[in-house]
């Protein structure tokens, strides 16, 4: 999953990688945007200067430019990931003892096999998020809005999806009753497919960057979106009418990404953990949450946040929100091979 | 005797080597860059993606698969239309711009051409994005339409569409178009015009049976600047052309990026170059006869 918060993307590939005034060794390969100094700010205390970035679009890049040899100490890969990086001989597991606020992460995100399976743990949980079903409340009736609607032929040219095959079909499983991500069948996908090919005829756009899709909500372009937490935050933010639906009876999908530490890296483990501790702090947290919008592993920066913003986007009673949330785990490799195929057949109008 | 021939042997030598010298830093630069990496994606065409691995036991089944799916034909296909469709377009519209500099500007040419080129001068991508800003619902296009009061709710199809990726395109390779259009033209022997005169052609005749087909090696050249690399545009269609605009390029990066298929992709690329080589030669050898006939 992408999160480009500031629609860089594009931006972020011509660049290639943006090393600039980085005080201690340390190499980080990371989504473009994440090198916000707020996120590590304790790491950039001790070393007097954030680590060496580089950059990348999505996680795919990220995963050939690896296999191609690409070295760093640090990435950032989201759980759907975790197990195809590590099955290609791309990660190092992680020693718990030395992250310092590993027990307060929230136990339902350091429970996921991708986090820690088979007494070794693969990531550090930072921040997690929402993809779910943004509206224009005055446009669309909020009582009645649900995930049907983006079929819904009322809706034609009016509805935007993420141009991601993990948050179309996020959406297409909510929308067909599956309630358990990992446990998806060759049928269930196909199922999840017809309804993909029906939004397909409502849908203005694929997007691809936040940026693009709160620019045609602003504008009235479209009217709905299966769209991430940051895009209700920029839309409220510019007084645009604009809401996440939450309600129970409305799913809500999941992504969890995390700081894993990768077999290439060559920098001292001192450090590396320096920087993986600093991401998880309460402070980081309280920083992500209130700014960002996303919500962060660490149970208690959520204490620390402004309690209002925090119920405001849910948060108020966490376990009940992630109980009903529709987490985007591992998928077999040839269930995620099916969907990527299907989803490319959907968008060209098969 | 012998002597002579060894010194001559060296000489010539000499020679041979200071050619060598020139010409290898280029034929090694195209060995490198083009024939390694398409040598390479032969090679891949041939393997399989198994989950991380690849599968290097050489199989059909990445061609097999691309013959039997429609989904791959239908991009192929709209590919070479579309980029036979901006061959044509530029074509037709420089053709005028280039006469007229050629034949009937006769102070300043340099200026002229030097204004022709002013697109370039702007970014490629700077340019497409600037027509996805000109097309866009809250777009300049749609905004000038609603102010005049022609249409009262903004046009949705002028953008996401084959129309724009057209449009963009042709807009884009213009200049490329241009130029060797006029260099044909300003080759031609002006006393040649002056004799259809004198033999009582008119100047519609004139044009036809003489300078069309005397500029026809511009227009073969123009057609295959545009054409070889419009069918593998990847930004246009990916900025202005939303799903229904997508071209062979686009599945092919998709394949290279999140599908991470790297030997169907490089099956896709080499079947797309197929098509651009059949598709270049069909129209030059189409333009060629043509220009025969009229004469």
């Amino acid at each position: 999953m992408r999160r480009t918060m500031k629609g860089i993307a594009l931006a972020a590939v011509l660049c290639g990688s943006a090393g600039s005034g980085s005080a201690g060794d340390l190499s980080v390969f990371d989504w473009a945007g994440y090198d916000d100094e707020g996120f590590f700010g304790a790491y950039v205390q001790k070393y007097g200067g954030p680590p060496a970035f580089s950059f990348y679009a999505d996680e795919e890049e990220a995963f050939n430019k690896l296999q191609a040899g690409f070295s760093a100490d640090i990435a950032h890969p989201c759980i759907g990931s975790v197990f195809k990086w590590r099955d290609a001989g791309l990660l190092k597991p992680i020693d718990a003892t030395k992250i310092s606020d590993w027990n307060s992460i929230l136990p339902q995100i350091s429970a996921l096999k991708e986090v820690q399976s088979d007494g070794k743990v693969w990531m550090v949980p930072f921040e997690w998020g929402n993809t779910g079903l943004v509206i224009r409340t005055d446009k669309v009736d909020e009582a009645t809005a649900n995930l049907q609607l983006f079929a819904d032929p009322s809706m034609a040219g009016r509805v935007s999806i993420p141009d991601g095959v993990e948050d179309a079909y996020l959406l297409a499983a909510l929308a067909t009753g599956v309630t358990d991500w990992a446990a998806m069948t060759p049928e269930d996908v196909t199922k999840a497919s017809d309804f993909l090919r029906a939004v397909h005829k409502n849908v203005r756009f694929y997007w691809t960057d936040s940026g693009q899709l709160t620019a045609a909500m602003t504008s009235g372009e479209i009217d709905m979106a299966w769209a991430w937490n940051d895009a209700e935050v920029t839309l409220i933010g510019e007084d645009i009418p604009a809401k996440m639906i939450r309600r129970d009876d409305v799913g809500i999908a999941s992504w969890v990404c995390g700081y894993v530490h990768l077999a290439s890296g060559t920098t001292p483990d001192e450090e590396v953990y320096d920087f993986l501790n600093s991401t998880l702090s309460v402070d980081s947290g309280k920083y992500i949450l209130e700014t960002w919008g996303y919500a962060h592993s660490n149970a208690k920066a959520f204490k620390a946040a402004d309690q209002e913003l925090m119920a405001s986007y849910g948060y108020s009673d966490l376990d009940a929100f992630i109980a009903r949330s529709m987490f985007a785990t591992t998928l077999k490799p040839e269930i995620r091979d099916q969907m990527i195929k299907e989803f490319e057949r959907i968008k060209a109008g098969f | 005797m012998g002597q002579g021939r060894v010194a001559r042997g060296i000489a010539l030598d000499r020679q041979a080597r200071r050619g060598l010298m020139l010409t290898a830093p280029g034929t090694l630069y195209v060995a490198l860059m083009v024939l390694g990496p398409a040598a390479l994606a032969v090679a891949y065409s041939f393997w399989t993606q198994t989950y991380v691995t690849l599968d290097r036991t050489p199989t059909l089944a990445n061609f097999r698969e691309i013959a039997t799916d429609p989904l791959y034909r239908t991009l192929i296909l709209r590919s070479v239309i579309v980029a036979g469709l901006v061959t044509f377009l530029t074509v037709l519209l420089a053709y005028p711009v280039a006469y007229y500099i050629a034949f009937h500007v006769y102070r300043r040419k340099a200026l002229w051409l030097l204004l022709v080129s002013i697109p370039f001068w702007t970014s490629y991508l700077l340019r497409v994005f600037s027509w996805k800003l000109v097309l866009g619902y809250n777009g300049v296009l749609n905004s000038a339409l609603i102010w005049l009061g022609v249409i009262d709710k903004p046009l949705e199809w002028i953008l996401f569409d084959v129309n724009a990726v057209v449009l963009t395109l042709t807009h884009a390779w213009a200049p490329f178009a241009i130029l060797p259009i006029f260099v044909s033209l300003e080759k031609i022997d002006r006393s040649l015009l002056e004799a259809a005169k004198d033999l009582g052609e008119g100047p519609f005749r004139a044009f036809f049976r003489v300078v069309l087909p005397l500029s026809m090696p511009g227009v073969i050249g123009a057609t295959l600047i545009i054409f070889i690399p419009t069918v593998g545009d990847y930004v246009t269609p990916a900025l202005v052309g939303g799903s229904e605009g997508a071209m062979v390029a686009n599945l092919i990066q998709v394949q290279f990026g999140k599908a991470n298929n790297w030997p169907l992709g490089a099956a896709l690329a080499i079947c797309a170059m197929l098509c651009v080589t059949i598709a270049a030669l069909a129209a030059a050898a189409l333009l060629r006869f043509l220009g025969r006939r009229i004469r």
